[in-house]
């Protein structure tokens, strides 16, 4: 690696470097108590899947290029330098961590490996060694935002072939839309991943409920949290912010993909809506008497699956639940509780890049396999795309024999009529 | 297959979910030589909007979308 680009990462490196972030890089004592809590250390047995492990080929940088000790003597302690090997060391470290943070509840410290990680994922697009897949998405995203004008017609004639699967599973007024696009004044904005599946249960139930309601011409999910990069994060981000501002809505509310609502809950700022994940606002029509679930509808035992993004790092823990007593009596919970729940080893992007990671995501996830089976639940719901497909992927790989189901396709399923 | 495009190579994406369609075929245009084209196949809805704005970023052309049924076409040149 040359000077100039050494001198680029770096700079990168301290554009990270925060109150918060110090305090990270500064405190592990190397108790060890994160050990067993990572999934993939737990399912791997391999120290470099250690969630301090991943965090010292980090702090190694730090101590040498921007604290004292480090720099005036280079040569001391493990303060190595920035090489093409460090590359790859930070792409492991990064790559195989999903930012579930489960690690970071049993840190005495509470050090954010995810955190940690977002320096190691900068650095790696600094250097052109990211995953390319997940930039190209982000891109992707980010020139739909650009251009709307040029892909809003077939956004709309993609839209306008679902609504007849809309109205066939509940029937709306004349002159009513079964899925309304760009409306202004309307209470809620409804941002939803590009599939029939996150729109049309959604749908459903929003016009059940009478929801005032609009969807999104943009898609949920953000590859620019995945690839760690701020900038296009951001452009994701604003492209949905800018949306509810023009349609004036109250609320925004994400379907269901866990980094999209955590980046949308957290990293918005201040704005003139609420944002809420479609968990809470299903919940939410049942407590208000909007919905009514048949109970009978699921007879099999139920498990759900806490997208890590949603429930241990966004707070949304008791809906879910809420929802599941109104759909059934056969609620299984696992254990342990939900904060200390097991991440299914998707996150992080690992999903999106495909096959590619398909034998890392089946290795590092056993423990998510065994969580799952003690409860012998027939079927496992969950809240967020992302675990959906790993989920149906370990399902598969394990021969689980669990029906994954999206919480709030169930929800749609059972509505009685009103 | 459309009757006054050549086709070097056809992608079957049907049944994968979003952004899954858009990253094979981000993956299989790079099985043909520039100038050349792929034929592919999508049922995921987000294909519509998802193809045309990542050849745009990618520098690649879509010369046609046939919907036929469910299944989305997409007749694609490799430009870059
Ligand atoms: S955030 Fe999750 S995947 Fe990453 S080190 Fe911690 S426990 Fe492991
Ligand atoms: S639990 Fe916290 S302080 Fe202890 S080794 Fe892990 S990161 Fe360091």
């Amino acid at each position: 690696m040359d000077n100039k680009m050494r001198d680029e990462l770096l700079n990168l490196f301290r554009s990270k470097i925060n109150r918060a972030m110090r305090y990270y890089l500064e405190t592990c004592t190397r108790c060890g108590v994160c050990t067993e809590a990572c999934h993939v250390y737990n399912s791997m047995g391999q120290t470099k899947y250690i969630a301090a492990y991943r965090h010292e080929i980090v702090r190694r940088l730090y101590k040498k290029y921007f604290k004292a000790r480090g720099k005036i003597w280079p040569g001391f302690g493990e303060a190595k330098g920035l090489s093409d090997m460090t590359l790859e060391e930070l792409f492991d470290a990064a790559y195989s961590c999903t930012g579930c943070r489960r690690c970071m509840v049993f840190c005495p410290f509470g050090i954010d490996t995810q955190m940690l990680m977002s320096i190691a994922k900068l650095m790696l697009i600094g250097a052109n060694a990211e995953p390319e897949i997940l930039t190209m998405l982000a891109d992707t995203s980010i020139e739909k935002g650009k251009s709307l004008e040029l892909f809003k017609e077939s956004f709309l004639t993609g839209i306008k072939n679902l609504e007849s699967e809309v109205v066939e599973k509940w029937k709306i007024e004349a002159g009513e839309t079964a899925i309304p696009v760009d409306v202004e004044d309307a209470d809620l904005l409804y941002v939803a991943l590009a599939g029939a599946h996150s729109i049309i249960p959604a749908a459903v139930v929003f016009n059940a409920a009478r929801e005032k309601w609009t969807l999104s011409f943009f898609e949920a999910v953000n590859f620019g949290a995945f690839v760690g990069d701020p900038t296009r994060t951001k452009l994701i981000m604003d492209r949905i912010i800018a949306e509810a501002k023009r349609l004036k809505v109250k609320e925004v509310c994400i379907c269901e993909c866990g980094t999209a609502y955590r980046v949308m809950k957290q990293l918005s700022g201040k704005q003139p809506f609420k944002v809420s994940s479609i968990t809470e606002v299903q919940a939410g029509y049942i407590r208000e008497g909007r919905i009514k679930l048949d109970k009978t509808k699921f007879t099999d035992t139920i498990t759900y699956h806490d997208p890590c993004q949603i429930a241990r790092n966004g707070g949304v823990i008791d809906e879910p639940r809420y929802i599941l007593d109104n759909l059934t009596d056969n609620f299984r919970d696992l254990t342990p509780e939900p904060k200390y729940n097991w991440c299914c080893g998707g996150g992080g992007g690992l999903v999106a890049l495909g096959d590619e990671t398909l034998d890392f995501r089946m290795k590092s996830a056993r423990v998510k396999v065994d969580q799952v089976k003690a409860t012998e639940a027939k079927i496992l719901a969950t809240a967020c795309e992302n675990c959906h497909t790993q989920l149906s992927n370990l399902n598969d790989h394990y021969k689980m024999d669990v029906a994954v189901r999206f919480l709030s396709s169930m929800v749609a399923d059972a509505l009685l009529p009103q | 297959m459309s009757e006054d495009i050549k086709v070097d190579k056809v992608l079957d994406l049907k049944g994968l979910p979003c952004p899954m369609p858009v990253v094979k075929v981000s993956k299989g245009i790079k099985d043909v030589e520039v100038g050349q084209v792929i034929e592919a196949h999508s049922t995921d809805p987000g294909s519509l909007t998802d193809f045309p704005a990542w050849a745009r970023t990618s520098g690649n052309e879509i010369l046609k979308t046939e919907q036929d049924g469910e299944v989305i076409k997409f007749y694609i040149k490799r430009n870059a």
